[in-house]
Order: structure tokens, then C-alpha cells, then sequence
């Protein structure tokens, strides 16, 4: 628990400093934008198989971004954020996919989903509404649990939304089978364009109220609660809004993946994207941007490798499957060795400034 | 009628039973270390694999071996990893045993392919017996009297044995445990190899069933164990058994007696439950009062 929370206002009297300090979360926000940017401008050289990564890469990171703003200001696990990118996934695949298409592949629908259409934006939008409406309909109960007995009730949440999901044939494909016929309309640059805008808008989530409460709460539950902030109540506002982002991924990941079936959205992404912030270091939104890009970016790198990889005269190769093995210890070495994360749950700052604590403040202790 | 009705809740009692060993396992390192091992999983399916490459050398040879490698895989995990990691709190630990989990899947696969190994492991427990116009499975019955004797043994070893008092003393209050000069790293070790057992007796009764294990063999269970362990109070060794037989228990009569079109949301109706218990008794059903678990 290291990062400070900002509470002192500079004074007009340090003003060339007190600047700096305005200025701070300004360029973590700027840094960040720029790695995702500089990612995606360089992998896109890499050839076609790599553009399809990467795009995956950048809907991943859309969903660990939802996971930070709950998990990280929260300090609480949750398992259930996949329940939400799966039903910005079906919203977008209901709205998006031709409805004579849509009344031959999926019959048993409701009437009224047949004619339901509308452009892949506006659809990727709703995604998100219905998202975050999911989020706020469940939170009241789930927001009220701490530690394993949230991640298991959750974990129950997204158990119960994939089941519906996958035999419930009037919202969507009878069991077993998918839902395809999702149009092609999504490029590398959108995509990096919604990752940068969610970025933005979990930066800006961060300065509210709402964030700052809980973060308090998050670093000593009781104070918090004694000083008369409603934990439960801002925890609910925080897990709407990622699950509002949460739907928009889960809109994203079907115009990406072009085919939606429940097994895809299960537990192994819930993994997979946890593992991600992990990596990163989950207190912080650098976290949740850099463990995303660094894991994926092993993940081309390994894959290239598998293929045989060409440097000067030599070719490199791994045997197959060892790639998924390499991404396991790389997870459970930093577990052990470094257990908050490549950022150690801080934000980027302007590299020129030590870390040095406000004055007035006690100094940061490292825990 | 009556003779489906008993068939059903033997069945629902053998899935109960296997469910609670499972449950049991991840409580008994929980009390002691605060440690939800989702990676039982994969001793689990290491377990399997044992019982089906050596099922043809005999089962005097391919029962202790199974039993043996459970308890290596379970030790071999707390020196290795959580050993060094015991200053991080549940939630880390619990992400820690899904990463350990996963890797371990991944070398699963490389070692024996993604494809399921087959082997007729103990098929005389797979046929029914017919006895008073009951139609009842053998292996049911033996997944009875394997938890059974299992629970009195592990009573009995808790109850009555120097080692086990220890290992319940920790569960119950770790650091009081030490204060009073019980060796930690010992009873440490005492609960994961007695959870390596109980993953072995679970292997064992899953193994007969499917006949049939592929990398992925453990999951399920594990994370069923998982949910019974909490909603029975993972905090109590008592608690996460009766949690894991609930679960295992229901799931096992909503599959049976639910039309099908229901049945199809087994899992969800379970989970629903799950949540609602968690919602009025989130330290879980055998732990006295409203508190929230210490963790």
C-alpha cells in the first residue's frame, strides 16, 4: 500500500513546486498514453498475425483497466468482472449482427430482438450501459463481502451469468453454439483509440470523490468508516463504473473476436486478466497498463519464437506450449519476488522528481 | 418411486461426501496458514494421472503411489512457493495458488498432451448392484465408506494424537499456536501432506467415475470445493467440510430431480445460493455470529 493519497492542496507560496506536484499525475496519465500509443505503433510493423495480437492485447487491456478501478481503489478481489465484458459482448453481438442473419442462427430469441439494430458504436456503448447496469444490480449484495468471501461470491456472480448465458437460447445461441456473423468494422486504431480513452477516463475516476473515499477505506477500512464515509455505498458507485468499462471491453472483445460464445468468456480470461494486473501491480492504473502490455508483449515474442524466430544466423525456437508455461512462472516469480507488481502500485510521476512526501506529511511507508 | 428416491440420495450422498474431502483439504490449510490452495487442483489431477499409468502394474502398487505423489506435489508447493510468501494476505495467496494452478495445467499439457489418458481404474466399482429394487452404484457406496473412514481417521489423528492437537491448535488461532511453542513450520507441513491425502482419496473416486483424465481433470471440484469451503465457513475445518458436502449435495438433487430445461442452470441455482448465503452469514454457516472472517 504505497501510493499517497493527495489531500494537501499546494500553497500558492510553493507555487514552482506545488506545480510539479499538479503536474505529476498529469504526466503519469501523458506516459502512459504515449507506451500504448509507441506499442501499438511499433508492433503494427510486425506484420499481420502480430495486428490481431495486439488488437486482443488492447481489448485485454480495457478490461484490466475496469478491473483496476474496482480491485485497485477498492482493495477488494473480485472474479465477477468477466460476467460484465460478457454481456457487452452479447449486447454487441445481439445489436450488430444482420437480422435476417440473426433470425436464422438464433431462433429461439425474443421477438422483439429480432428487428433490434443499431451502428457497431452505438451498440459498443449500450455494451457498456449494460454492463454497468449489471454491476449496480448486483452490487448492493456484493459489495457488502471483504476479502475470499468477495472473490468467491463474485466468482459466483460470473458462475451464474455464464450459465444463463450459455442455455438461456431466448437472449442469445442455443447451448453450445456461438453467435457469429458479427461484422468487421473494428481496426487497430479504434481499438487503441478506446484502450487510450478508457485510460483517460479511469485517470479522471481517480480524482473523484467517489475513488478517493474508497482509497482511503482500501488503506484502513475502520478510520475510514469512523470519519463517516459510507464504504459500501462508494464501493457501488466505484463497481458500476467498472462495470460500465467492463461492457464496453466485453463490446470490443466481440467485434475483435467477430464470434461470441460464453466458453471464451469464463474463467480463463478472468485469469488471464487478473494475472495481467497482477503483474503490474494492481494499486496503481500504470499498473494495470504496463502488466498488460509487457504480458502480451512476452506473449508476441513467444509466439514468434515458437515459430522460429531469425536472429542474424542463428534461429531461436521454443517447443510449443512452452509459451503458456514461460507466462505462468513469469506470474508466479513475481508473486513471490516482487508481489505488488513491476510498479510497485505507484503511478508513473515526472521522472525528474524524487518521490519525496509533502510537507506536513509523514513519509510513505512501504508495507 | 421410492427406489429412485433412495438411488438419488445416495448418489447426492457420494457427491457430498466427495465434495467435503475436497472442501476439507482447503481447509485444513486455510486454518493454518490462511491459504485457499486452488492449485489443490492440480494434485488432484497429478493423483489421477498416477492412478491411470500405473493402474496396470496392479492397484496394490498404483493406490499407495497415487497417495504418495499427492503428498510430494502438496509439499513440494508449500517449500516452493507459499513457504516464501507468508507475510501476503488470503486475497495475494489465492491469486498466487490460481497462477501456481495454471502453470502446472500448462505442464500437464506438455508432458501428456491435451488429449484425456484412459485406463479402467477399478471398474468393478463402476456397475450397479440391484438390491431390494434398488438400483444403486458401487462406486456411490465405496465414495461413502472412503470419506467415512477417512473422517474417522483424521478425527481420530486430530483428537487424540500429540501432531494433530498441534495442527488443530494452529487452525484455530496460528499465532497463539506459536506463542505456546508449537512448531510452525512443522504443522505447516502436517496440513498440506494430510491435504495431499485427502486430494488422493478424491482423485481416487474421480478417476473410477470418469475413467478417463485430461489436464484440466481438477478444476471443476477444486473450484466447487472452493465455494463449499467458504459458504461452510473456511475458518472451521468442520465448517469447510459440511460446506463442500452441502454443495456437492444439492448440485447432486437439483441434476437428478430438476426437469431438464431447469436442470440446464444447476450450477447457477447453486450459485445464486452461494450468494445469498455469503450475503447473511459471510464467515459461513457453522461459524456463530454475523463477524466477518478474521483474515
Amino acid at each position: 500500500m504505497t501510493e499517497r493519497i493527495e489531500v494537501a492542496e499546494p500553497t500558492a507560496t510553493s507555487a514552482p513546486r506545488g506545480l510539479w506536484y499538479r503536474l505529476g499525475p498529469i504526466w503519469s496519465l501523458v506516459s502512459l498514453l504515449v507506451i500504448v500509443y509507441f506499442v501499438t505503433l511499433i508492433n503494427s510493423f510486425l506484420g499481420e498475425s502480430v495486428q490481431v495480437q495486439l488488437q486482443y492485447a488492447l481489448v485485454n487491456l480495457i478490461i484490466v483497466v475496469a478491473l483496476q478501478i474496482f480491485i485497485g481503489t477498492s482493495g477488494v478481489l473480485s472474479f465477477g468482472h468477466v460476467a460484465f465484458v460478457a454481456v457487452g459482448a452479447w449486447t454487441v453481438g445481439l445489436l450488430t449482427i444482420d437480422p435476417e442473419l440473426k433470425r436464422n442462427l438464433l431462433p429461439d430469441l425474443f421477438p422483439f430482438l429480432f428487428d433490434l439494430n443499431a451502428p457497431w458504436l452505438i451498440a459498443v456503448l449500450i455494451g457498456g450501459v449494460v454492463g454497468g447496469l449489471l454491476a449496480l444490480v448486483v452490487s448492493p449484495v456484493l459489495m457488502r463481502l471483504n476479502g475470499l468471501q468477495a472473490g468467491i461470491a463474485t466468482f459466483a456472480l460470473l458462475g451464474v451469468v455464464n450459465q444463463v448465458l450459455t442455455y438461456w437460447s431466448s437472449v442469445g445461441p442455443r447451448s453450445g453454439q456461438s453467435m457469429v456473423g458479427i461484422p468487421d468494422v473494428l481496426n487497430l486504431q479504434t481499438t487503441m483509440l478506446f484502450a487510450m480513452a478508457a485510460i483517460v477516463a479511469a485517470w479522471l475516476f481517480q480524482r473523484t470523490r467517489p475513488s478517493r473515499l474508497l482509497r482511503a477505506a482500501r488503506e484502513d477500512g475502520i478510520a475510514a468508516a469512523s470519519s463517516g464515509i459510507n464504504v459500501v455505498s462508494q464501493r457501488i458507485i466505484v463497481f458500476a463504473v467498472s462495470g460500465i468499462v467492463a461492457g464496453v471491453a466485453g463490446g470490443l472483445f466481440a467485434l475483435t473476436n467477430r464470434v461470441v460464445q460464453s466458453s471464451q468468456l469464463n474463467i480463463e480470461l478472468t485469469f488471464v486478466t487478473l494475472a495481467m494486473l497482477v503483474l503490474g501491480g494492481m494499486l496503481s492504473l500504470s499498473g494495470a497498463v504496463i502488466g498488460t502490455l509487457v504480458f502480451s508483449l512476452v506473449d508476441v515474442l513467444l509466439v514468434r519464437l515458437q515459430n522460429g524466430l531469425e536472429i542474424g544466423a542463428y534461429v531461436v525456437t521454443v517447443p510449443q506450449g512452452a509459451r503458456a508455461i514461460i507466462l505462468g512462472l513469469i506470474l508466479v516469480g513475481m508473486l513471490l519476488f516482487r508481489p505488488s507488481g513491476i510498479t510497485g502500485g505507484r503511478e508513473f510521476v515526472w521522472p525528474f522528481r524524487k518521490d519525496r512526501p509533502l510537507p506536513g506529511m509523514p513519509p510513505t511507508n512501504e508495507s | 418411486m421410492i427406489g429412485q428416491l433412495v438411488q438419488s440420495l445416495v448418489d447426492a450422498l457420494s457427491a457430498g461426501a466427495t465434495l467435503g474431502l475436497a472442501a476439507l483439504a482447503i481447509g485444513l490449510v486455510f486454518g493454518v496458514i490462511r491459504l485457499a490452495n486452488f492449485a489443490q487442483a492440480e494434485i488432484i489431477t497429478a493423483s489421477a494421472y498416477c492412478l491411470i499409468f500405473a493402474w496396470g502394474l496392479g492397484w496394490y502398487i498404483a493406490i499407495p503411489l497415487s497417495i504418495l505423489v499427492a503428498i510430494a506435489m502438496s509439499l513440494l508447493m508449500e517449500f516452493a512457493v507459499f513457504s516464501r510468501m507468508r507475510s501476503a494476505n488470503p486475497a495475494t495467496l489465492l491469486i498466487a495458488s490460481f497462477g501456481l494452478s495454471f502453470l502446472l495445467q500448462r505442464v500437464y499439457e506438455l508432458m501428456f498432451s491435451n488429449n484425456v489418458r484412459t485406463a479402467p481404474v477399478a471398474s468393478g466399482l463402476a456397475q450397479t448392484v440391484e438390491f431390494a429394487g434398488i438400483r444403486i452404484q458401487l462406486l456411490s457406496v465405496a465414495t461413502i465408506v472412503i470419506a467415512g473412514v477417512l473422517l474417522l481417521g483424521l478425527n481420530w489423528f486430530l483428537t487424540r494424537t500429540s501432531q494433530g492437537l498441534q495442527l488443530k491448535a494452529a487452525a484455530a488461532d496460528f499465532r497463539t499456536a506459536r506463542l505456546v511453542g508449537i512448531p510452525a513450520g512443522r504443522v505447516i507441513a502436517l496440513s498440506f501432506a494430510l491435504s495431499g491425502i485427502l486430494a488422493a482419496a478424491v482423485a481416487f473416486v474421480l478417476t473410477v467415475q470418469s475413467g478417463a483424465v485430461g489436464p484440466t481433470f481438477g478444476v471443476q471440484i477444486t473450484i466447487l470445493a472452493l465455494v463449499g469451503a467458504v459458504i461452510g465457513g473456511i475458518d472451521k475445518i468442520s465448517g469447510s467440510l459440511a460446506g463442500g458436502f452441502l454443495v456437492g449435495f444439492v448440485t447432486s438433487l437439483l441434476a437428478t430431480w430438476l426437469p431438464q430445461e431447469m436442470s440446464n442452470f444447476k450450477d447457477a441455482y447453486v450459485f445464486v445460493l452461494v450468494i445469498g448465503v455469503l450475503l447473511f452469514k459471510p464467515s459461513g454457516l457453522l461459524i456463530k455470529g454475523r463477524g466477518v472472517a478474521r483474515t
